[in-house]
């Protein structure tokens, strides 16, 4: 099928969320039909000092469908950096609502990203002059950074909002003895970004996290990329009625609906993990009318890491 | 002196707050943090007033006025017009003005003396400004920007617009507002100079990303650094005449 060269266009395909459970894949087959193609390229750079570690291009042509607004083609080219200082307001927004509503060194939480180049990817458009972030990936070792009022202030928040007495001790230990180990995973994106980039955005990830213990200058930082526990606080839409007997009618839908693909395997795969009430107006779409946005916490075993990484490339070369 | 501050996690200060050199009004809702930082500097020399504009927060934006008068936008309400003229001291005339245009902080920029709008501004409005606000009233742009009121913020003694700004129009804009004028960016590289700080003659609050080089630029153009409410008299004593022998 011949493709018109658009040039890079930053506007991206109006996808509606794409959730993962049967029902939410359903809804998202209806609302648009679209073929993808992608080329993976290039071998991944080994050298920190790289920018370019890989480059995705996806392409999405769509097909005459029931709610079409627009035709052609809408060609984006995702590349994968390093972070860097410019990325502070792009970050600073996609991490506003990472800790609900509370009042906290948000900059300072940002900087901490931008500052530790190794472990770390930030996904932008190929020559975007607006600079305009995507995504961000990272891990951030709690003992390495305990002193940064950032982080005390999230070690605070997520022992204030634990109301299930089981979990408490085991997320006070995680971010007290046990911080040495622990790295909290955050990732955050565009809600319509393409799936297509996750197992890759993970994997870039893991292997940074895997060079870092091998190419750190100092002994003590290479430890403190010897992970063996990540943390990560996300939020997901639980079904209003879970606590109930479900009935027998399948319209009822799955007691979770995850926001983020991935976070449906790393629930499973978690040492353990709770739920807390958000206090942000959530504004729901008629689709999930029956559902609640929580906010949850999630632990998980860095040995599970390596069954996360293949169940992601599964999900995401499946559907 | 300029201070740094939050508003909720956000640091467009320009957005929730509105200072002159008779009145402050804050939003509500956000923290106390908020309210008391402006308090703590202000309080015993001009009041500082909590109200929303049409239910909203982002007064900073939808309002203009100087120590002569404030202007709100028609889809204020009663309520709060009403509030806002017993809150504020009796010289300063509150006016609701019928302009389809209705962020009048986005549109308006202005001091105590000379005033910048949009191009597009009705000619009552105009008037109208003139009338209540006391000042001269110039259309202007700002490096190629219609919203004047977004990307420059001015008080008596200086001012700061949008980093764009050609050395030319620097100098045009400096000579109709008499004032001197610098290009910069407030919030860590933040073009939308109005919405991230808000300033009247003795002191400024900025956005708590604001770096310690753009703080000092704001400090030395509006002439912040030694500058109480009483400094300016002290400073114009030199120049004043006692007596004759």
């Amino acid at each position: 099928m011949p493709r018109k060269p658009t040039g890079h266009s930053s506007r991206l395909l109006p996808v509606r969320p794409l959730t993962f459970s049967p029902f939410a894949r359903s809804v998202a087959r209806v609302a648009t039909a679209y073929m993808v193609k992608h080329h993976a390229r290039d071998a991944m750079q080994h050298s920190a000092g790289d920018e370019f570690k890989k480059l995705k291009k996806v392409e999405r042509q769509s097909e005459s469908s029931e709610d079409e607004e627009f035709d052609g083609v809408v060609q984006a080219d995702f590349a994968f950096f390093d972070p860097k200082p410019d990325d502070f307001h792009g970050l600073k927004t996609l991490l506003q609502s990472y800790l609900d509503n509370k009042e906290w060194d948000l900059s300072g939480f940002v900087n901490l990203i931008l500052e530790q180049t190794t472990v770390g990817t930030v996904v932008k458009l190929e020559d975007d002059e607006e600079n305009g972030v995507f995504s961000i990936i990272t891990a951030l070792n709690l003992e390495r950074y305990k002193d940064h009022k950032c982080i005390t202030e999230l070690k605070e928040f997520l022992l204030s909002i634990c109301l299930e007495k089981d979990k408490i001790g085991n997320l006070r230990s995680l971010l007290g003895d046990k911080a040495h180990d622990v790295g909290l995973l955050v990732s955050q994106r565009v809600v319509n970004l393409p799936p297509e980039l996750l197992p890759h955005l993970y994997d870039a990830l893991f292997d940074e996290i895997a060079w870092a213990t091998e190419d750190e200058p100092t002994e003590e930082l290479r430890n403190s990329f010897w992970f063996k526990f990540y943390i990560v606080v996300s939020k997901i839409y639980k079904h209003k009625n879970a606590s109930q007997k479900r009935s027998s009618s399948t319209d009822e839908g799955d007691a979770f609906i995850y926001v983020k693909p991935e976070e449906e395997i790393l629930h499973k795969l978690s040492m353990w993990s709770f739920l807390f009430p958000l206090q942000t107006q959530q504004v729901a779409a008629h689709e999930l009318k029956n559902y609640q946005l929580n906010g949850i916490v999630m632990a998980v075993k860095a040995e599970d890491i390596s069954s996360f990484r293949q169940q992601l490339h599964t999900l995401i070369n499946e559907s | 002196m300029a201070t740094r501050l939050q508003f909720e996690n956000s640091c467009e200060v320009g957005v929730f707050s509105k200072l002159t050199n008779a009145y402050c009004l804050v939003a509500i809702g956000g923290s106390e943090n908020f309210y008391s930082a402006f308090e703590s500097e202000l309080a015993d020399v001009i009041p500082v007033v909590k109200t929303s504009i049409s239910g909203t927060r982002i007064i900073g934006r939808l309002c203009a006025g100087n120590k002569n008068g404030l202007l709100v936008p028609h889809n204020t309400t009663d309520q709060e017009l009403q509030h806002l003229r017993n809150s504020l001291p009796d010289q300063v005339v509150v006016q609701r003005i019928d302009e389809k245009l209705s962020a009048l902080g986005n549109c308006i920029a202005c001091n105590d003396h000379v005033a910048l709008t949009h191009t597009d501004l009705d000619k009552e409005t105009e008037e109208i400004i003139t009338d209540v606000l006391g000042v001269e009233v110039f259309r202007q742009t700002i490096a190629g920007n219609i919203l004047v009121g977004s990307y420059c913020a001015f008080s008596n003694r200086g001012g700061l617009v949008h980093p764009h700004t050609s050395v030319e129009d620097l100098d045009e804009l400096s000579t109709l507002l008499q004032v001197p004028l610098v290009a910069g960016t407030i919030n860590r590289g933040s073009e939308v100079i109005a919405a991230g700080m808000t300033v009247n003659d003795w002191t400024a609050f900025c956005g708590s990303d604001t770096t310690a080089t753009e703080l000092s630029v704001i400090e030395s153009v509006f002439k912040l650094r030694e500058a109480q409410p009483t400094a300016i008299v002290d400073e114009m004593r030199k120049s004043l005449i006692d007596s004759y022998v």
